[in-house]
């Protein structure tokens, strides 16, 4: 073990159980970025920490961080309620510990829509959260049309929003060995992608996998809980 | 008239209760009948993204636990309010879970709104009208202004309120809304 290596905690923070996750995509991008340049890495799930009870153990880990990323869903337009509830219970965690550092903090955030600038209020509410837990926010990269990481990043019209964001990542990897003091702003990656293509093969891809579960298209319409029937 | 009032059991603090009985009192005495859901950590699962509840089980999601009662009481009341800590200027755990876990009751489909920003279609003609009210004690500018962009910016026909120990604000804020379904714009 590297005694002077900065240390820092991922915090993978999709709420989807098996399925591949755009936030867990990112995360192994940020894990490699930060193995090259030999940081140390304690790489958290929130789901499992929290099913599987073993949030201690991650919550003195990220007591004792240099650097904590967190890389989560836009959900309803701001933090995932499993996000909050690991936020608010490492809160009360380490509320009353002296060994409290002057921690940085990052926020990844993607979402569905293809507008980046969504994601601006749960880049805020981590903000919200370091000021409270007396640590140092430093920016957040906020991503539009987080799904098209999963299915099409090796696509030739992905080239320039891969290298977008590969130089957004680098910039947090680049923050925390160096630490500069200079405010950066928040990080902006939009996909190079048609907007009203994006919504045309979203739609279609929703009937396609209604299809698959044995589902007509009308049936997508259904409306279980109306009362009347006029 | 029917409204659903829920809140988080985590947070009864003594502006809560405050808060509790003005609401219970204004909307008894305007007619409506209320159903009260105190959520609990361990009452309602975290949403799983399954997207489930539009491809599986269209309008229903996937997990059986209390939100389907939640879900069903929301599409057929007029009002719908929220009783809601804010932390770090978020709604807290247990009220997000609920409102993450009402993505069954919109279509799943991308449109573009008027604005230019982007919103999934309504599921159902209309919907109740809803309130959230904040509280939290001592809360800071910054947060209370980033409790209500968190809605305002992105959403219609939420109202947020900031509750601070000012029962005649929050009164008053009461009587001047129309306390009755909204249309379907989301
Ligand atoms: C309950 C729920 C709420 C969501 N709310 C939003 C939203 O408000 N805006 C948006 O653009 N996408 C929203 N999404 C879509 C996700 O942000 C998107 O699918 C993201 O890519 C998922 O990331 P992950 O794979 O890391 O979980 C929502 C998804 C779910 C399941």
């Amino acid at each position: 073990m590297n005694q002077d290596a900065k240390q820092v905690v991922l915090i993978k923070s999709s709420p989807k159980m098996t399925e591949e996750s755009t936030s867990g995509l990112l995360t192994d991008k940020l894990e490699n970025l930060m193995k090259t340049e030999r940081l140390e890495i304690y790489r958290i799930n929130v789901r499992k920490s929290l099913i599987q009870g073993k949030t201690e153990a991650d919550f003195e880990a990220m007591l004792k961080a240099d650097a904590l990323v967190f890389v989560f869903p836009l959900y309803v337009f701001c933090l995932p309620g499993m996000l909050m509830r690991f936020l608010q219970d490492y809160y009360a965690f380490g509320l009353n510990r002296p060994d409290r550092k002057k921690t940085r903090v990052y926020a990844v955030v993607n979402c569905g829509f293809t507008e980046a600038g969504i994601n601006q209020e749960a880049v805020r509410v981590i903000k919200s959260f370091s000021q409270k837990t007396n640590y140092d926010f430093r920016f957040g990269i906020m991503i539009g049309g987080g799904g098209l990481l999963l299915g099409a990043q090796e696509a030739p019209f992905m080239k320039k929003t891969m290298t977008e964001l590969g130089n957004s990542l680098k910039q947090i990897v680049y923050d925390i060995k160096n630490c500069p003091d200079d405010r950066v702003e928040n990080i902006s990656i939009t996909m190079n992608f048609p907007r009203r293509l994006y919504h045309f093969m979203g739609n279609r891809g929703w009937f396609s996998m209604a299809k698959k579960n044995g589902l007509q298209k009308k049936d997508l319409y259904r409306k279980p809980y109306e009362r009347y029937t006029d | 008239m029917q409204a659903i009032l829920i809140s988080d059991k985590e947070y009864q603090t003594e502006a809560y209760k405050r808060l509790n009985q003005l609401v219970t009192i204004f909307l008894t005495e305007k007619g409506m009948k209320l159903t009260e859901t105190q959520l609990d950590r361990n009452d309602l699962a975290f949403c799983k993204g399954c997207f489930g509840c539009w491809i599986k089980k269209p309008g229903e999601c996937v997990i059986s636990d209390a939100m389907a009662q939640i879900n069903h009481g929301f599409i057929n009341s007029q009002l719908a309010i929220y009783l809601c800590p804010v932390i770090f200027g978020q709604f807290s755990s247990n009220i997000k879970n609920a409102l993450d876990r009402c993505i069954p009751n919109i279509l799943p489909f991308f449109e573009t709104r008027p604005d230019g920003s982007t919103m999934h279609p309504a599921r159902y003609r209309s919907y109740p009208k809803q309130i959230i009210i904040g509280y939290g004690d001592d809360l800071s500018e910054e947060d209370r202004n980033l409790f209500i962009d968190i809605t305002k910016k992105h959403r219609r026909n939420v109202e947020v309120l900031i509750y601070q120990g000012n029962d005649a604000e929050i009164s008053q804020a009461l009587s001047q809304m129309e306390l009755k379904k909204a249309g379907d714009e989301l």
